[in-house]
């Protein structure tokens, strides 16, 4: 019995081992060196599904550029890789880095490149570069980082469908309805849901949110004045009446197989962003979709598309040759460079004259073009908040048939406290 | 004694052991006690960290999705112990008997074991997901057609599957233990009267009483810790509703930049599931040793 005693506890204490086990992280170093008048830079880059054409254009430009040899580099979980380079003092010269809490960090620690003098900015769209400040740790107007390239979230529809039905595409709130009803009336299922997977919960509120929610909240939220109870209930209504309009299991599909039903015509429309299109196409290569801006609001001026800045280029005070470096970033921003990248990685572009032409997306590149954005809100939640987790629950509890203001209303709640427990500033 | 010690040892025996002690010591026992150690810092997992003692361990006690979570992972473990070990064991007893196919039974049985868990998570997904509410639709039985792990009874699912999933290890011990009883013991059973229920009672299960006891340890530690299954299949949610200890010490760890803090929690994880062990332990001993 000895044996199998200590055989039980060794197991036991082995596992549990395992969970405290710490992770490691492989800081990349980079060989920076100038020999024979060859700048050598390191390009540090986020994105694993963009390195092809990542490489494609750091290729052009070291054919173009004898001077300059730009390296890319893409490592797996860049975020902590660069994270980790930063505490050790180990930067890379240029970094292309979502517009999200990891750039406010590395604005925060002071060792971006102010680009504000840069020739290449007049051609930004106005509207990211007021992202770029609103995520700048100081709020100030100076440009840390340039926009490169954009995503962007709304409706997704059925294009045939819609002809079916004989609706056209909802401008206000109201008419947002009417077509939900429209469509039940024919016999076509309005919307697919797939809170499963409950990220998926997100976009909706991506949209309600910024609109019908006051001005200045989300700076009053952070200082600690303002609370969602009494401010987002609108949001809540909204949402909870357009899941009226959908399938009876939206609680339990993934978001595959929502993908899939859509596909198969199943149903009308998709609350998503842009990088469910090509996921849709791979159940149906045929199928006729475009996109729209989410109708929140009745006052059609307020109903803007939700983009957020995919990919910024930056560059870091470590950098050896801080000249290359912008001449780099003014070359990856060319108009001719840019509409590349769109094109092969299904992105938006922040240059002003660059349109993504695919008529999946056409109904968006219209409102992105004349600067009609707002960012996604909840980027500027703490790191770490789980608001997709307390909607999946307000939506449970819904299903469940709690009553709808008492639900709303313990919803908030918690959004508050989770946020307030996580707001460290 | 003395004579002994001064025997040449092969080292042979050296060469077996150190190797493993000295990497289960790199890979095991270094990262255990370098989580001990930040469990007393503020790191998030990167960047700098300082000392902030037991502040991590105090807010542990106020944290109400900390007590949640371990709500949730208690109930779950009790009741996956207790059909596993239920289950196991009768099914164990069958085979044990003189059925046709006991072979090829005991290798089915053994399947779900050899297979990941993760794996079976994603095969139970679609079935919950597609098959199921499918033949709901179709039979016009509306408990059945929407996927159970949308709903509020979602732990049902990932228990489900955590049971039949486990009862085949389970199973094989018992197997074993009861290949261990004495045929003579039933037939003098059998001269006393004893049969069917009573015999099990009485007879057979203090036989295997230490059988019993490990399988009760290794369950109940494996379901506290549970993870794959939850990770597959529903995420923690709908909402929080399926997070355990583990899955909230990954997510709010490595997605919220909680890394001390939860390796905390894991630290109080790991004193939790090894004191209920050693108790387990003493209290199940102390009973076979009176059934011995």
């Amino acid at each position: 019995m000895k044996m199998k005693k200590m055989l039980a506890v060794g197991l036991t204490c082995s596992l549990a081992a395992m969970l405290a086990a710490g992770c490691s992280d492989s800081g990349k170093t980079s060989g920076k060196s100038s020999d024979s008048g060859v700048a050598h830079l390191e390009f540090f880059s986020s994105k694993m599904e963009n390195v092809s054409t990542m490489q494609k254009l750091v290729d052009k430009f070291n054919n173009q550029n004898t001077d300059v040899e730009v390296t890319l580099n893409s490592p797996a979980d860049a975020g902590t890789v660069l994270k980790t380079r930063m505490t050790k003092d180990d930067l890379p010269d240029i970094i292309a880095y979502g517009g999200d809490n990891i750039y406010t960090e590395l604005t925060e620690a002071g060792i971006l490149l102010d680009l504000s003098d840069q020739e290449v900015l007049k051609t930004i769209n106005d509207s990211y570069m007021q992202m770029v400040y609103d995520i700048n740790g100081d709020k100030a107007e100076k440009a840390y980082g340039i926009p490169f390239a954009a995503n962007a979230s709304g409706v997704i529809y059925n294009t045939d469908l819609f002809q079916k039905a004989g609706v056209t595409i909802p401008e206000t709130w109201d008419e947002f309805i009417e077509v939900c009803e429209k469509l039940s009336a024919a016999g076509i299922q309005p919307f697919e849901l797939s809170f499963k997977d409950s990220w998926t919960i997100l976009p909706s509120w991506n949209s309600l949110a910024p609109a019908t929610q006051p001005e200045g909240f989300l700076d009053a939220k952070k200082e600690g004045t303002a609370t969602f109870l009494g401010t987002h209930e609108e949001v809540l209504e909204k949402y909870s009446k357009l899941v009226n309009y959908a399938q009876t299991d939206f609680m339990g599909t993934s978001y595959d197989d929502g993908n899939r039903s859509f596909a198969n015509g199943e149903a009308a429309m998709l609350i998503n962003g842009v990088w469910a299109v090509p996921e849709i196409k791979k159940t149906n290569e045929s199928i006729n979709l475009d996109m729209f801006a989410y109708p929140a609001t009745n006052d059609k001026s307020k109903n803007k598309v939700v983009s957020g800045i995919d990919v910024m280029l930056m560059v870091t005070n470590q950098c050896k040759n801080p000249e290359a470096a912008k001449r780099f970033v003014a070359f990856m921003l060319e108009p001719e460079n840019s509409q590349l990248y769109i094109n092969e990685q299904f992105a938006f572009s922040p240059v002003e004259g660059v349109v993504q032409e695919d008529a999946s997306v056409a109904g968006l590149a219209k409102d992105i073009a004349d600067g009609k954005v707002t960012d996604f809100v909840d980027h500027y939640y703490p790191n770490g908040y789980n608001l997709s987790a307390i909607l999946s629950e307000f939506f449970l509890n819904k299903a469940n048939g709690m009553d709808e203001s008492e639900n709303i209303a313990a919803t908030l709640k918690k959004c508050d406290e989770q946020y307030d427990i996580l707001n460290t500033r | 004694m003395n004579k002994h010690r001064n025997n040449h040892i092969s080292p042979a025996f050296y060469l077996m052991v150190v190797p493993v002690a000295a990497l289960f010591f790199l890979l095991h026992t270094v990262p255990f006690l370098k989580g001990i150690f930040y469990s007393f810092t503020n790191w998030k997992g990167y960047g700098s960290w300082e000392f902030i003692g037991f502040k991590n361990f105090l807010q542990f006690f106020k944290d109400p999705s900390i007590k949640q979570a371990y709500g949730f992972t208690f109930q779950f473990a009790l009741s996956a112990t207790v059909l596993v070990n239920v289950l196991s064991l009768s099914l164990a007893c069958g085979l044990n008997g003189k059925i046709r196919g006991k072979n090829l039974l005991k290798a089915l049985y053994f399947l779900p074991y050899m297979l990941g868990t993760l794996i079976i998570g994603f095969v139970f997904n679609f079935i919950f997901g597609n098959i199921i509410p499918g033949f709901g639709k179709t039979a016009g039985i509306p408990g059945l057609s929407v996927n159970i792990l949308g709903t509020s009874k979602a732990w049902l699912g990932v228990l489900f599957v955590t049971v039949w999933q486990s009862m085949a290890f389970n199973t094989m011990i018992y197997l074993s233990g009861l290949q261990t009883v004495d045929k003579d013991i039933y037939d003098a059973a059998s001269v006393d009267g004893a049969v069917g229920l009573q015999r099990f009672i009485k007879i057979t299960f203090p036989l295997i009483a230490p059988f019993f006891t490990i399988n009760m340890v290794l369950s109940v530690k494996s379901f506290l810790m549970a993870f794959d299954q939850i990770m597959a299949m529903t995420g923690g949610g709908p909402g929080t509703a399926t997070t355990t200890i583990s899955m909230l010490i990954y997510k709010r760890g490595f997605d919220g930049g909680q890394f001390a803090y939860q390796s905390a929690n894991a630290v109080i994880l790991f004193l939790v599931v090894a004191s209920i062990s050693v108790f387990q332990l003493k209290i199940l001993e102390k009973r076979e040793a009176k059934v011995n």
